[in-house]
C-alpha cells in the first residue's frame, strides 16, 4: 500500500517536472505551428551548462535557472529572428526538419566541446529524501516539482493577465484575426518562441540534478515531451499538464511493479491507446476545415 | 547541346545508362573492395530514401525514424539465421514483411487523423523498438547483440554479392516508386499532401492511402536490412536502431529533391559519399552529428526544393515553352456534353432500386460551434432529377450544411440519407463513392499538380483495383481530356493548377467532380467571381448534365441565376429552412424578404434591393 502511494506521489512529482518541460513545446506549437524538435537538445544544453557552472562555482543547480532562463529567452529570440522566421508560411514538416537540424547542431557542439560522457549535477541533497508518513520523497524531485509549479503559475499569469499573453493566445487561436486587430504576428511569434525556449532554462537546470545525461540524451527527452503533447492534444497547455502527469505516473508505476527498462515502452503503449480512442489527443481539437473565407 | 537534347527526348536513357554503369563496375574491377563498399552503402541509403519519399515526399507526412525498417529487417534476418539457420539472403523478403507489418500497426493508430502526431510516433517507434531489442533477451540476445555466420563465398570478392543485391533492391525500389506515382494511388498521395480535406471530398480514402503509403515505404528498406545484417555479420540494438541513420535518410531525400522520383537516389549518393569523405578527411565520427545537423539546416533554409527540381527549373528556363491562354471561345461554344459511363462500371449490388425516395434527405440536422447553433434542426429534401437551390443570407449556415452533407464535419444530431442510404456516420470518401460530389466556394484544386493530374485524382469507388490503376494513360485519362475539352480547358492539361486564374480553376473543379460520376453535385457559389458570359455557360452545363440525370444542390447569391435555373428553391435563415417551393412562390414570400432585408424592408428601407429580388 505504502509502495503504491509512494509510486503515485512520486509520479505526480515527476509529472510536474515533465509538465514544465512540455509547456514550452506545446506553447510554441500552439502559436507558431512549429514542432520544435530541438526542445530536448536545449534542455540538455542547459543541463550541461548548469553542470559546468555547478562544478566550477558550486552554485546550486536549480538556482542556476535564474541565470539560464534569461539566457535561453535571448537565444530563443535570436534564433527565431535569424533562422525560424525564414521558413514562416511553409509547411509544418519544413519546421520539423529545420528544428531537427538545429537539435543535431546543438548535440554536435556539445559532443565536440564537452565530450560524449554521462554527467549529473550532485549537490549534497541529491540523494537525500524527505520522509513523510513512512514515504521517502527524494529532495531533488520535491524541489524540482516546486520549481515547476512556480514557473507554470508564472506562465499562466503571463498568458492570461498581460497584454503580451493575450496577444499570444489570440494568435494561437486565430492567426489572421489577431493580425487584423493589430497584433503583429512576427513579433508575437518571436516572443512566444522565446518564452517557450526560456522554459528549457528552468527545465534543463532541474534535469541536471534529477537525471544523468549526455549529448545524445535529447532524443529520449524529445520523444517523451512530444509524446506528452500528442497525448494531451497538441497546442493545449492543460493537455500538456495532463499528458505529463500520465507519463510521470506510468513511469513510476512501471518502475515499481515491472522494471524501469519498460517504462518508456509503457508510455508509448498508453499514447497509442489514447490515440486509438481520441485521434486528436485528450484536449486536442480537430483542425478546422477552411472551406469558407 | 545535341547530347543534352538526346537525353531530354528520351527520359529513360539516363537511368538505364546509370544502372548499367553501376552493374558493370564490379565486373570490370571485382577486387576494388573499398570503392565497392562506399557505393553499396550509398545504394543502401538510396533504398531507404526512396522508401521514405513515398510517405514523406509524395504524401507529405515526414518520418524521422525511418531507419527503424532497416533495423527490423536486420533483426529478422539475424534472429532467423541464429535460431533456425536460415540464410539471411533468403530471409530478406521476410524482413520486408516484418517492416510492413510494423508500419501498418503504427500507421493504423496515428494516420487515421490529420496532423502532426505522425512525426512523433515515427521517432517513438524507432526508440521503442530499440528498447524492445535491448530488453527481449530471449529473442534478440539483448545488448550483447547477434553474430551472424560469415558468407560462404571467397573473401577476395566478399562485397560483390552484396553490391549486386543492394543495386538490384535500389533499382527495384525506384521502379516501385515510379509505378506508385503513375497510379491513382500515387496521385491520391500527392493530393493528400496538397489538401487532405479536398482529397477526402473527391473519394480518396485518406486513411487507407496513408497507411498503405507508410507500409509501401517500409518494404524495400526492410528487405535491404536483412542483406545489411549479412554484410555486417554483427547486430546490436544501438547500431541497428540509430537516429543518425534516420537523419541521413531525411538529408538524402531533401538534398536530392523530395517528392521527385530520382531526387532521393541522387541525394543518397551526395550525402553518403560526402559523409565518407568527411570521416576520412574531416574530424571523424565526433563531428558527424554537427556536420549533418548543419547540412540539414542549410538545405531547409536555402535549398528547400532539393537539387533535382532546381536543375529541372534551370533546364526549363533555358528551354521555355510557349504560354497558352484561355480558350474562352471554346468554353463558350462547346456543344452539349454527353456523359460517358466509366470504362469499368462498378458492380452494383442487386437490390430494389428505390425510385420513390428523394435523392438527398436531411432530417433534423443540428450543428453547434460552442454556443452558436449554426444549423438548427434543419430539414431539406433534394428531389430526384432536380436542380435545387439553397439560398439565404450570409451566415445562415448554408456552407455548414454542405459540410455536414459531404462529411467534412459531423452533425451533432439528425440524419442524412442519400439515395436511400443513411450517410451521416460515413467518412467523406465513402459518401463520394456513393455518388455525392461537391465544389468549393473558393476553389481548392491541388496547386502543384497539373490540370490533368487533378482530373484523374478523384476515386470513383473504394476498390483496390481502382487505386492501383494507371492514372496517366488509358481510358480514364481520355475521359479526363474530354471533360476538360467540354469546359474549354483542354489546352491546359499539362499546366500546374496553381497557375490558372480563379475562373479557370472553377471550370476545372467542376470537371474534376464529374470524373467520379456523381448522382448529386453540391455547388458552393458556382457563379462567384466568374464573368457574366461564363455564368450563362455554367448554367447551360448544369442544365445539360441535369437532363442526363445528375442532380444539383446549388448555394448561390446570384438570385437572377438561381430563379432562372433552379426548382425548387429552399431558403435558409439562422440555421433552418424558412421557405421552400418553386421560384415564383418563394420570391414573393414575405418571410423570405424579411430574412434577406430585415423586418422593415417594406417601409421603404431598401426598395431597390427588393426590386432586384422581385
Amino acid at each position: 500500500m505504502t509502495q503504491l502511494v509512494q509510486a503515485l506521489v512520486l509520479g505526480v512529482l515527476v509529472g510536474g517536472v515533465y509538465a514544465l518541460m512540455a509547456s514550452g513545446l506545446t506553447l510554441i506549437f500552439g502559436v507558431m505551428h512549429v514542432v520544435n524538435v530541438a526542445h530536448g537538445a536545449f534542455l540538455i544544453m542547459v543541463a550541461t551548462l548548469t553542470w559546468w557552472l555547478w562544478s566550477r562555482t558550486g552554485l546550486d543547480p536549480i538556482l542556476a535557472a535564474l541565470i539560464m532562463t534569461p539566457l535561453m529567452f535571448g537565444l530563443g529570440w535570436v534564433l527565431h529572428r535569424t533562422v525560424l522566421s525564414r521558413i514562416r508560411g511553409s509547411s509544418v514538416s519544413m519546421s520539423v526538419l529545420l528544428t531537427f537540424g538545429i537539435a543535431l547542431v546543438v548535440e554536435g557542439v556539445l559532443n565536440v566541446t564537452g565530450g560524449n560522457v554521462f554527467r549529473s549535477a550532485t549537490p549534497e541533497y541529491f540523494d537525500e529524501s524527505f520522509v513523510i508518513a513512512g514515504m521517502a520523497l527524494p529532495k531533488p524531485h520535491v524541489f524540482g516539482f516546486l520549481t515547476a509549479v512556480v514557473v507554470l503559475g508564472l506562465l499562466h499569469v503571463v498568458l492570461t493577465r498581460t497584454w503580451t499573453g493575450r496577444a499570444i493566445r489570440a494568435t494561437s487561436q486565430n492567426h489572421t484575426g489577431a493580425a487584423l486587430v493589430g497584433v503583429s504576428a512576427a513579433s508575437t511569434a518571436a516572443l512566444a518562441f522565446a518564452i517557450g525556449i526560456a522554459t528549457t532554462g528552468v527545465g534543463g537546470s532541474v534535469l541536471s540534478v534529477l537525471y544523468p545525461f549526455f549529448p545524445a540524451s535529447h532524443y529520449d527527452w524529445i520523444s517523451r515531451l512530444l509524446g506528452i503533447i500528442v497525448l494531451g492534444g497538441m497546442g493545449s497547455l492543460p493537455g500538456a499538464l495532463v499528458g505529463a502527469l500520465v507519463l510521470g505516473l506510468a513511469e513510476t508505476l512501471t518502475a515499481t511493479y515491472l522494471g524501469l527498462q519498460w517504462s518508456t515502452l509503457v508510455f508509448y503503449v498508453v499514447i497509442m491507446g489514447v490515440l486509438l480512442v481520441r485521434p486528436q489527443g485528450i484536449f486536442g481539437t480537430r483542425l478546422r476545415e477552411d472551406v469558407a473565407t | 547541346m545535341s547530347v543534352f537534347s538526346a537525353f531530354a527526348r528520351r527520359p529513360w536513357l539516363l537511368p538505364v545508362l546509370f544502372g548499367a554503369g553501376l552493374a558493370l563496375y564490379p565486373v570490370i574491377r571485382p577486387y576494388d573492395i573499398y570503392p565497392q563498399t562506399v557505393l553499396l552503402l550509398a545504394f543502401l541509403l538510396a533504398i531507404q530514401a526512396v522508401g521514405w519519399n513515398i510517405i514523406s515526399g509524395y504524401a507529405g507526412y515526414v518520418s524521422l525514424g525511418h531507419s527503424v525498417f532497416v533495423g527490423l529487417g536486420s533483426y529478422t534476418a539475424g534472429v532467423l539465421s541464429v535460431r533456425i539457420g536460415l540464410n539471411p539472403l533468403l530471409a530478406a523478403p521476410l524482413g520486408g514483411i516484418v517492416a510492413v507489418v510494423a508500419a501498418v500497426l503504427a500507421g493504423a493508430v496515428v494516420l487515421r487523423t490529420r496532423g502532426h502526431a505522425f512525426v512523433i510516433i515515427t521517432i517513438a517507434l524507432l526508440l521503442a523498438t530499440q528498447v524492445i531489442a535491448v530488453n527481449w533477451d530471449a529473442l534478440t540476445n539483448g545488448s550483447d547483440g547477434i553474430t551472424l555466420p560469415l558468407p560462404p563465398w571467397s573473401r577476395d570478392i566478399q562485397n560483390v554479392p552484396f553490391y549486386v543485391a543492394f543495386l538490384v533492391l535500389m533499382l527495384a525500389g525506384v521502379a516501385f516508386s515510379a509505378w506508385i506515382r503513375r497510379t491513382r494511388f500515387g496521385t491520391g498521395l500527392v493530393a493528400i499532401r496538397e489538401d487532405e480535406g479536398k482529397a477526402a471530398s473527391i473519394g480518396v480514402d485518406t486513411t487507407r492511402f496513408k497507411i498503405t503509403a507508410y507500409a509501401a515505404s517500409a518494404f524495400f528498406p526492410g528487405m535491404a536490412g536483412a542483406v545489411y545484417a549479412y554484410f555486417l555479420t554483427f547486430l546490436n540494438p544501438v547500431g541497428a536502431f540509430n537516429v543518425l541513420g534516420s537523419v541521413m535518410i531525411v538529408l538524402a531525400a531533401l538534398v536530392g529533391g523530395r517528392g521527385t522520383l530520382w531526387g532521393p537516389v541522387i541525394g543518397a549518393f551526395v550525402v553518403s559519399i560526402s559523409a565518407e569523405l568527411a570521416t576520412v578527411y574531416g574530424g571523424g565520427a565526433q563531428s558527424r552529428v554537427l556536420l549533418f545537423g548543419g547540412a540539414l539546416v542549410v538545405v531547409v533554409l536555402f535549398l528547400p526544393a532539393g537539387l533535382l527540381p532546381v536543375v529541372q527549373a534551370w533546364w526549363r528556363r533555358r528551354h521555355p515553352v510557349a504560354i497558352e491562354y484561355t480558350d474562352q471561345g471554346g468554353a463558350l461554344s462547346a456543344g452539349r456534353y454527353e456523359l460517358r459511363p466509366r470504362v469499368e462500371p462498378v458492380p452494383v449490388e442487386p437490390g430494389p432500386v428505390q425510385h420513390d425516395v428523394p435523392l438527398l434527405e436531411v432530417r433534423g440536422v443540428t450543428k453547434r460551434f460552442g454556443g452558436l447553433v449554426a444549423v438548427d434542426n434543419a430539414d431539406l429534401t433534394v428531389p430526384r432529377g432536380s436542380i435545387t437551390a439553397l439560398i439565404g443570407p450570409n451566415g445562415s449556415g448554408k456552407t455548414t450544411l454542405f459540410n455536414l452533407v459531404t462529411g467534412t464535419m459531423r452533425a451533432d444530431a439528425g440524419e442524412v440519407r442519400f439515395d436511400g442510404t443513411r450517410i451521416d456516420r460515413l467518412p467523406p470518401w465513402q459518401r463520394g463513392h456513393l455518388g455525392l460530389g461537391r465544389t468549393f466556394q473558393l476553389t481548392r484544386l491541388f496547386r502543384s499538380m497539373t490540370v490533368l493530374e487533378n482530373m484523374v485524382a478523384p476515386m470513383p469507388d473504394g476498390r483496390w483495383r481502382t487505386m492501383v490503376a494507371d492514372a496517366r494513360d488509358g481510358r480514364e485519362a481520355e475521359r479526363a481530356r474530354e471533360l476538360l475539352a467540354f469546359v474549354g480547358m483542354a489546352r491546359f492539361a499539362d499546366t500546374p493548377a496553381g497557375a490558372l486564374s480563379y475562373g479557370q480553376q472553377k471550370l476545372v473543379e467542376l470537371a474534376q467532380v464529374l470524373m467520379t460520376e456523381p448522382k448529386l453535385v453540391l455547388l458552393d457559389e458556382p457563379a462567384g467571381g466568374v464573368n457574366p458570359s461564363l455564368v450563362a455557360r455554367l448554367s447551360q452545363i448544369v442544365r445539360d448534365l441535369n437532363a442526363q440525370g445528375v442532380g444539383f444542390l446549388v448555394v448561390e447569391h446570384n438570385i437572377p441565376m438561381v430563379l432562372e435555373l433552379c426548382d425548387p428553391v429552399v431558403v435558409f435563415s439562422r440555421g433552418s429552412v424558412i421557405a421552400h417551393g418553386p421560384p415564383d412562390i418563394v420570391r414573393n414570400d414575405p418571410v423570405v424578404l424579411d430574412a434577406y432585408l430585415g423586418e422593415d424592408w417594406s417601409d421603404g428601407a431598401s426598395p431597390a434591393v427588393a426590386e432586384v429580388l422581385k
